[in-house]
């Protein structure tokens, strides 16, 4: 049997409820009455960090701390104790020339009415640049001379390179390449002591399969970070540790 | 578990007045945003606020269009180079050199596009007749010589895209340079600038 049973809600009802509604919800935004919302838990105020814009003198004291970092590191005993006799001379005249450039980063700043920085970086000694010693410290194998200083050279040649693109001043840029070329170049003699010829100069692998230390690398000068491999042989992998070393960032510039 | 009760600030009554003042300045700040963002400020408070530099600039054209020139130059002076090489390993070497240039050939003309110069017509630098240690240095200082020519231009340069572009050919034109140095002889803190 089929009932017709009245419904419950007319048509009529149903709007003139939904107006209601929709004009109680309306009033009430527009009321004037505090609102209140609650928080769970603590939350401690937090002090805002000071703007710090990346100027051409901010980029200047940076390249200061990473020449003294750089030059640091050469001088370490652990790196100049494992130096054999064609790596010492070039580590120390690289490190001397590293140091050497502070005199002319340090005028360009003081032309630009800021003040030299004398340190080495210390956000980048804490990400890389102890534990690399330590490595060379832990594992005395000469040729981890080698690859720190190509690693260091490549690092010095980067970081100009990749300061270009926030240098505001044109003939800065200039000056900075003029470094950053230097750099390069010393790069490439230290992968012609690893790997000598014109044998080394294209990437490659060893008899075992293993990436060779290529003296011309890529065709453009890369940003990517360098991995340098040093220390002690692992016992139960068989393998080193890779440091990767970057270029400063917005962390470990010098403002 | 704490509970705290945090007061907002009383909600204002919204007149049409103050809604169309509000549409006008919300307006007249969005036309000045990208003029305010143009601006780079300095932070040590000695140097003034400059312009931030643009990321293209047509005046640089005649600058990249010179280096396109001297990279074509260096494809011409390679592709002879290797021709002159009987040695397999010395000629593979002067050919990755040879397609690094063709490399910085195609990134300038392509960075120009329509405004670059005619590629593929440039003549050799210097006559590869020699032997290999000595068209090896020969070749270090056209590298050096054109690494120069870069560096120079990026004092000119305005444009921030053609000056990184710059920089790195600048980077590997150095490596080029010291390595061709060094396997002509060279002693390696003369091959490295020391």
């Amino acid at each position: 049997m089929t009932q017709n049973s009245t419904p419950k809600y007319s048509r009529r009802a149903m709007l003139t409820t939904g107006g209601v509604a929709a004009g109680a919800a309306f009033l009430a935004a527009c009321s004037s009455t505090n609102t209140t919302v609650t928080r769970l838990g603590s939350a401690p105020t937090t002090a805002m960090l000071e703007d710090a814009a990346v100027t051409d003198v901010v980029l200047l004291r940076t390249a200061m701390s990473v020449e003294t970092m750089i030059a640091d590191l050469y001088t370490a005993d652990a790196v100049t104790s494992l130096a054999d006799s064609t790596m010492a001379p070039i580590v120390s005249a690289y490190a001397a020339a590293h140091k050497a450039n502070l005199g002319g980063l340090a005028s360009a700043i003081a032309a630009r009415g800021g003040a030299a920085y004398n340190g080495t970086n210390e956000k980048l000694m804490l990400a890389y640049g102890q534990a690399a010693l330590d490595l060379i410290a832990e594992g005395k194998d000469k040729t981890d001379v080698h690859a720190i200083a190509l690693a260091l050279e490549t690092l010095a040649a980067s970081t100009y390179q990749y300061f270009v693109s926030l240098t505001n001043e044109k003939a800065l840029r200039a000056e900075m390449m003029r470094l950053g070329a230097t750099s390069s170049r010393r790069a490439a003699v230290v992968a012609q002591q690893i790997n000598s010829g014109t044998q080394g100069f294209a990437p490659g692998l060893d008899k075992d399969g293993v990436a060779t230390v290529a003296t011309l690398p890529s065709a453009f000068g890369a940003l990517s970070s360098i991995q340098v491999t040093l220390g002690p042989v692992n016992p139960e992998s068989g393998t080193r540790a890779v440091v990767l070393m970057d270029t400063p960032s917005l962390n470990s510039l010098i403002y | 578990m704490e509970n705290q009760q945090v007061d907002l600030p009383e909600n204002s009554a919204t007149s049409r007045r103050r809604l169309l003042t509000s549409l006008l300045a919300g307006g007249a700040f969005a036309a000045a945003a990208p003029l305010l963002a143009s601006r780079a400020s300095a932070a040590d408070g000695t140097t003034a606020s400059t312009v931030a530099p643009p990321n293209r600039d047509k005046a640089d054209n005649a600058t990249l269009n010179a280096l396109v020139r001297r990279e074509d130059q260096m494809v011409a002076t390679y592709a002879a180079a290797v021709k002159a090489t009987s040695n397999a390993d010395d000629a593979a070497a002067l050919t990755l050199i040879h397609d690094h240039h063709v490399a910085y050939v195609q990134a300038l003309a392509g960075y120009l596009g329509r405004d670059a110069v005619a590629t593929g017509n440039g003549s050799a630098l210097a006559g590869a007749t020699g032997s290999f240690a000595s068209n090896a240095s020969q070749l270090a200082n056209l590298e050096t010589a054109t690494m120069n020519q870069h560096i120079d231009a990026l004092s000119s340069l305005n444009g921030l895209n053609a000056a990184t572009l710059v920089a790195s050919i600048i980077t590997m034109e150095a490596r080029h340079s010291a390595a061709l140095a060094l396997v002509s002889g060279l002693a390696p803190l003369n091959a490295a600038g020391n």
